[in-house]
């Protein structure tokens, strides 16, 4: 579903990503993982056009999408729940769903009617978001905010998410909840490439699994290979 | 003094003040979306203006022409952002500043060339005949630009918030790389932003004309006035600048009357320089905070 081959990435002439090469298949929840500043959030910020890769390839559902701007790769049908968050903080939290979807809806008018079958599921998902759809995003919790964030991607009805680090600055038990939501996806079908600090959890849900280090890929396989994996073990889990 | 004298001031003077205000709003709007504004932009309510007498003179009527005048502002709009704004965004550089000044000037002289130097009237239909309203005279052509005002930035508020194109607007104002990743086009919400600017101008110059006369200077004072009020306001204050506009106004007509119509572009100066020097952020501004 997602292929991406020899991707080289960085921020002005300082480059970050030397060739990173992953797949996710349909279906999958894939895990990247790795140390602060490996390049797990760069990789995330390449695929989704927020970077122009300076070389390599991205395909997404075998096309090619390395190149294209951010707004087109998301019309292709990829959806990037950022790190940080990133909701509309302004906009009510409907709103924030909406434009999650606006690729798909008409610009004008009739656009609620439309987006009403989506809403519905997304808020079986996330009976708090229904609680609080009139509120501004900015007000939510952080654990809201990232329910949200992940709430607004499945409002694309997307081919691949990508979640960047989730769990970021959230109570322990709020990221046992993210990491439930996580798990609910997956039994959806969803397919997810997820970054986590947490490697260990992201390994529980995980079906496959990259290890980057220095802006490579330095070990991957299932969890299980990973957990018996004396360096990674070492490196990660511990 | 006389307190009829004194409301009659404030009443007329804050008239004009919420065509400053109405000015200010198209700076508001694209400075939401691009952090970016027009320093041309009172030559586009000039242009507007001519363009609409144009329109009248050849024998459209005026209620066509409204919509004729306020198309052709969005489309000066658009000109500018594609021609100026976007060489300069594209850079990440603040070229837009210079950019827009040179297009404002090409389109002075471009309105010397065609309508020539001098001020012409503006035909109006609406009634300048004074009413009598607890004691203070005011026109049904003042009314208008009151009415004028408020219906624009009324249809462009209700865009904003009842349509999917409006509320990816403000998504583009709050967070733009999170808008793009929903598939909303940046550069097209600035465009956009643009010729909403445009035509709320053109709009200016329609509703002021006829008070005014037209003429290549006609907005020569009116722009400044706008800065002093988004400027005090902030830009990001949303409905601020028209209650500063309505204050800035009053205060003009005041200050003309009292002190001597020499005086009239003080108030603005001095305000502009108080906000600038105690609250950048403008009077409704939120302040800025870095997240780190």
């Amino acid at each position: 579903m997602l292929k991406v081959e020899n991707l080289h990435a960085g921020y002005g002439s300082s480059e970050v990503l030397n060739g990173v090469s992953l797949h996710v298949k349909p279906g999958q929840v894939v895990a990247l993982i790795g140390a602060n500043g490996a390049g797990k959030t760069t990789t995330m910020r390449a695929i989704s056009g927020m970077i122009r890769p300076t070389s390599g390839s991205v395909l997404l559902d075998g096309k090619a999408a390395q190149g294209m701007g951010a707004a087109r790769i998301a019309r292709i049908g990829l959806a990037h729940a950022p790190e940080g968050r990133k909701v509309f903080g302004p906009l009510s939290v409907e709103d924030n769903l909406l434009l999650g979807a606006f690729s798909r809806l008409p610009h004008f008018f009739g656009f609620h009617r439309k987006a009403e079958e989506e809403l519905q599921r997304v808020y079986e998902l996330f009976p708090r978001l229904l609680e609080r759809r009139g509120q501004a995003a900015g007000t939510l919790s952080g654990g809201e905010q990232q329910m949200l964030a992940i709430a607004r991607a499945l409002m694309a009805k997307p081919k691949v998410i990508l979640l960047d680090e989730p769990s970021m600055g959230l109570a322990p038990v709020i990221v046992q909840e993210v990491f439930n939501i996580i798990r609910r996806l997956k039994d959806a079908g969803i397919t997810l490439l997820l970054v986590e600090q947490f490697a260990k959890s992201a390994l529980e849900v995980a079906d496959y699994a990259y290890v980057m280090e220095h802006g490579q890929i330095a070990v991957e396989g299932t969890p299980a290979e990973l957990n018996k994996n004396d360096r990674v073990l070492a490196a990660y889990l511990g | 003094m006389n307190i009829e004298i004194i409301a009659q001031m404030v009443v007329s003077g804050a008239l004009m003040g919420l065509v400053y205000a109405l000015i200010a709003y198209g700076f508001q709007l694209t400075y939401a979306t691009s952090k970016s504004i027009n320093f041309g932009q009172g030559e586009l309510v000039m242009l507007s203006a001519f363009f609409s007498l144009t329109l009248l003179n050849i024998g459209v009527p005026y209620w066509l022409m409204v919509p004729g005048g306020l198309l052709f502002g969005a489309a000066l709009g658009l000109l500018v952002e594609r021609a100026g704004v976007r060489l300069a965004l594209q850079q990440k550089s603040e070229g837009w500043i210079l950019l827009t000044i040179i297009l404002g000037l090409l389109g002075f002289s471009s309105a010397e060339n065609i309508w020539g130097r001098d001020d012409r009237p503006f035909p109006t239909p609406i009634s300048s005949d004074a009413l009598h309203v607890f004691g203070i005279n005011i026109t049904p052509l003042e009314i208008s630009v009151a009415i004028g005002v408020f219906a624009i930035m009324g249809l462009v508020e209700l865009f904003k918030r009842n349509t999917l194109l409006g509320k990816a607007f403000e998504a583009v104002s709050a967070d733009r790389d999170a808008a793009e990743l929903m598939g909303i086009s940046a550069t097209r919400t600035i465009m956009l932003s643009y010729g909403l600017s445009g035509m709320v101008a053109a709009m200016a110059g329609i509703l002021i004309s006829p008070i005014t006369t037209v003429g290549p200077t006609m907005a020569s004072a009116l722009i400044l006035k706008a800065f002093a009020v988004a400027v005090v306001a902030g830009l990001d204050s949303g409905f601020g600048v028209v209650l500063v506009g309505i204050v800035l106004g009053a205060l003009e007509s005041l200050t003309s009357f009292y002190i001597g119509s020499g005086w009239r572009e003080a108030p603005g100066l001095v305000l502009l320089i108080l906000a600038l020097a105690v609250r950048p952020n403008g009077v409704f501004g939120k302040a800025t905070i870095r997240k780190v």
